[in-house]
């Protein structure tokens, strides 16, 4: 069989220990089609959304109700997004599990860092143009972290929200923000992140010598995983719009009070955890900002993991990193638990 | 094996697709209102096509749901939908009353007074309690006299000129004399922000529709549809029932200061009513009390007062006259009339230009009664429309003294046997 155009995007063989689903979990993939879903489902909604704070709520009940197929639309287009979030986490507590960010890769794991954060705030632009009740909340106290930070914190927030609170300008800077500048940076970062995959040698593998397993799978086989992991993503995704709707919540009105039960979206909660700690800067700007930078810094300042030991999970080599990754992992996870409590 | 978990993959997809598909064929079809006086297009009826027209006054295709109602008007899911409309069930609460029924077209802001309903009704004793509020406070020394000072909610009137221009809210945990704390926590259960007692003898809304909403029909026997609280109605033909729920239902025991509901559930009127007074003329309880009773009197005039006394003016003698003079009467000429326009919300009686009314002392029309060629009255029952015929004291064999007018001194000859 000659290759397709979908098969030339696929090195022609890779080894077959590490293209195993227990190896890769499937997450980079994974997370390139939920990308896919996610564009082609956000220009869907798109045709029917109206970036300003009267119209906002009103058009995506619009789309969610009275447009055919327009809930199931952006049902999908949540469900991708909080998906993509998964399952970009997993891969990258797969590559640091695996060592697989051993040089030459270090390039490529910053890149992949950078898609993390566009994805967190992607979902988070996303979230705030709902523009209802439900994102009150999280969208002042987000945006009044941004004033927290010493000297600049001030112009920073005049430059996010327009103004001196959130209005029409913050709306359609979220939206700008939203569907062209973060979504142009992600395209980029994803493109120049899967050819750095290529340039740095396909999947991390230990030198020929060093392997065990010298059997490769083909291209043709590499894509019919793809293609098994798709179709079952697709239905899982489907199942989720159908059954279990995105929320919203009623539009937000100038004379509505704030709602009591205000919660952060779920991949803020740990922040929102911290925050009741008090010093907004601290809790809700460095701690979060410094996780950051313990993470980016892996490939750089933990003993490297070996040549020898790629291609599997827990190598010996960069154990430090792996149980300083487990443990924030753990603590963000903590965190989000003790968020949902209820407040006693 | 491979093949194989790809064939399973793509049947779970076209299974989820036929799901979704199925799952989109179950929703409702949208039905689409753009009400007249909103131009919004609302999606209210997808759900509630079934509901009864709430009133001549307010069509369906004129006010739409949301104008009165609030709520998402776009949303087909029911939480969603539902999470901002005003009062939940009951938007003429006095809590939202001016969102939901205000307005100066329709019925607060006007420059005619007597339009005014919600401004009127909130001074209105039945809202403010002030006159129970005053007398027990009086009876149990914490305050020198019957004067009001407190109500159920605070409320100013600079422009009140019944000596009362404001109220401060009655706070039964500041009282520091238990009777009186015990009435504010045991007794308030009848003005018309109180959520009334358990029972289905007591069922009413709040607000405007405590009375405006038939709860309570007077054979008893609809308690289901009572039960389910779900009466979408608006009418001025209160049957007397609905007056019970508040009115006639109990005492209050002054020794325990609890409020003591009756036990039995009337049925037959005649003999089950009025307690605690013994007498009554046949009127009292062949009649509706609206039928007599005016909107002044049972929704206020704007001014703020102690005791019903100072509101409820209307005598035996308003409908019935003296030995010496008719009741009070007007010829309509002007179209405009305040009759013609309280006759189109009730049409019981088919009033022209040239018939002559009653009207009460205050100038407020009996629209219901018209003097008859013979001299005699025809009464229309608001709630009803049974016809009754009545004469003037005038030339009659009267024993009344016209400067005793309270119900005591008529029952004296004119009470029913019972």
């Amino acid at each position: 069989m000659r290759p397709s155009f979908f098969h030339h995007l696929h090195p022609p063989t890779i080894p077959a220990k590490q293209a195993r689903f227990r190896y890769t979990l499937a997450a980079g993939g994974l997370a390139v089609f939920l990308m896919l879903v996610l564009l082609v489902t956000g220009i869907l909604e798109m045709f029917y959304y109206i970036p300003t704070p009267a119209e906002a709520g009103n058009s995506i009940q619009t789309l969610t109700f009275l447009v055919p197929y327009g809930g199931l639309v952006r049902n999908l287009h949540y469900w991708s997004a909080q998906f993509l979030i998964i399952v970009s986490i997993v891969h990258l507590l797969r590559v640091i599990l695996t060592g697989a960010y051993a040089p030459p890769r270090q390039l490529n794991y910053l890149l992949g860092m950078g898609l993390l954060v566009l994805a967190i705030l992607l979902d988070f632009t996303g979230y705030v143009l709902r523009w209802d009740e439900g994102i009150r909340w999280a969208l002042v106290t987000g945006t009044n972290l941004v004033k927290s930070i010493p000297l600049i914190g001030n112009a920073l927030y005049t430059m996010l929200v327009g103004g001196t609170q959130p209005g029409p300008a913050t709306l359609i800077r979220f939206y700008g923000w939203h569907i062209f500048g973060m979504t142009l940076a992600a395209g980029i970062l994803v493109a120049w992140h899967s050819f750095r995959v290529r340039r740095d040698g396909g999947i991390a593998v230990p030198p020929p010598p060093l392997r065990e397993d010298q059997t490769r799978i083909t291209r043709f086989e590499l894509l019919r995983r793809e293609i098994l992991a798709m179709l079952l993503a697709s239905t899982a995704l489907l199942l989720l719009s159908v059954f279990a709707p995105a929320p919203l919540a009623a539009p937000i009105t100038a004379s509505a009070p704030a709602s009591e039960m205000a919660r952060a979206p779920w991949f803020f909660l740990w922040v929102q955890q911290m925050l009741k700690l008090g010093n907004p800067f601290l809790w809700g700007v460095v701690v979060p900002l410094a996780v950051l930078v313990l993470f980016s810094l892996i490939p750089y300042i933990f003993p490297k993991p070996v040549k020898p030991e790629l291609g599997r999970w827990f190598p010996k080599s960069n154990r430090i990193a792996q149980a300083l990754a487990l443990l924030i992992l753990l603590s963000i996870i903590t965190l989000t638990l003790l968020a949902l409590l209820p407040a006693s | 094996m491979r093949r194989y978990f790809l064939l399973v993959a793509s049947f779970s997809l076209l299974l989820g697709l036929l799901i979704t598909a199925w799952q989109e064929s179950r929703h409702p079809k949208p039905i689409a209102l753009t009400p007249t006086l909103t131009g919004q297009v609302e999606y209210c009826l997808t759900c509630h096509a079934d509901l009864a027209e709430i009133s001549s006054s307010h069509p369906v295709n004129t006010f739409g749901c949301v104008l009165c109602h609030g709520g998402e008007l776009l949303a087909l899911d029911a939480n969603l939908a539902h999470s901002t409309m005003r009062g939940g069930k009951n938007p003429s609460d006095f809590s939202v009353v001016l969102a939901s029924c205000g307005g100066t077209n329709c019925h607060s802001g006007t420059a005619e007074n007597s339009r005014n309903h919600i401004q009127r009704v909130t001074t209105s004793i039945q809202a403010t309690y002030a006159g129970a509020i005053a007398n027990i406070r009086y009876t149990f020394g914490v305050q020198p006299d019957l004067k009001a000072v407190l109500g159920e909610f605070a409320i100013r009137v600079p422009e009140s000129t019944s000596g009362i221009t404001e109220l401060a809210a009655f706070n039964p945990t500041q009282e520091t004399n238990p009777f009186v704390q015990a009435f504010g926590h045991n007794c308030l259960t009848c003005h018309l922000s109180a959520l009334p007692l358990t029972g289905s003898e007591y069922i009413r809304y709040t607000g405007c529709s405590a009375c405006h909403t038939p709860t309570q029909s007077p054979d008893r026997t609809d308690t289901e549809k009572l039960q389910s609280n779900q009466i979408h109605k608006l009418t001025t033909a209160i049957i007397y029932t609905q007056c019970d729920t508040c009115h006639n239902r109990g005492n209050y025991n002054l020794r325990t200061m609890t409020f003591e509901p009756r036990q039995d559930l009337p049925i037959d009127r005649l003999h089950d009513y009025y307690q605690p007074i013994a007498q009554f003329t046949s009127c009292e309880w062949m009649l509706d009390c609206v039928d007599c009773h005016t909107r002044t009197e049972a929704m206020g005039d704007g001014n703020l007062y102690s005791v019903k006394k100072d509101i409820q003016y209307l005598q035996c003698k308003t409908c019935h006259g003296t030995l010496t003079d008719l009741p009070q009467t007007r010829t309509l000429t002007d179209p405009n009339d305040l009759a013609f326009r309280l006759v189109l919300l009730n049409p019981v009686i088919d009033l022209n230009l040239g018939d002559t009314l009653l009207i009460t002392e205050k100038d407020e029309p009996l629209w219901n009664i018209r003097v008859l060629p013979d001299g005699t009255y025809e009464l229309f029952g608001k709630a009803d429309g049974q016809r009754y015929v009545f004469r003037p004291v005038k030339g009659s064999a009267c024993l009344q003294d016209p400067d005793r007018q309270d119900s005591g001194s008529c029952h004296e000859c004119h009470s029913v046997e019972r």
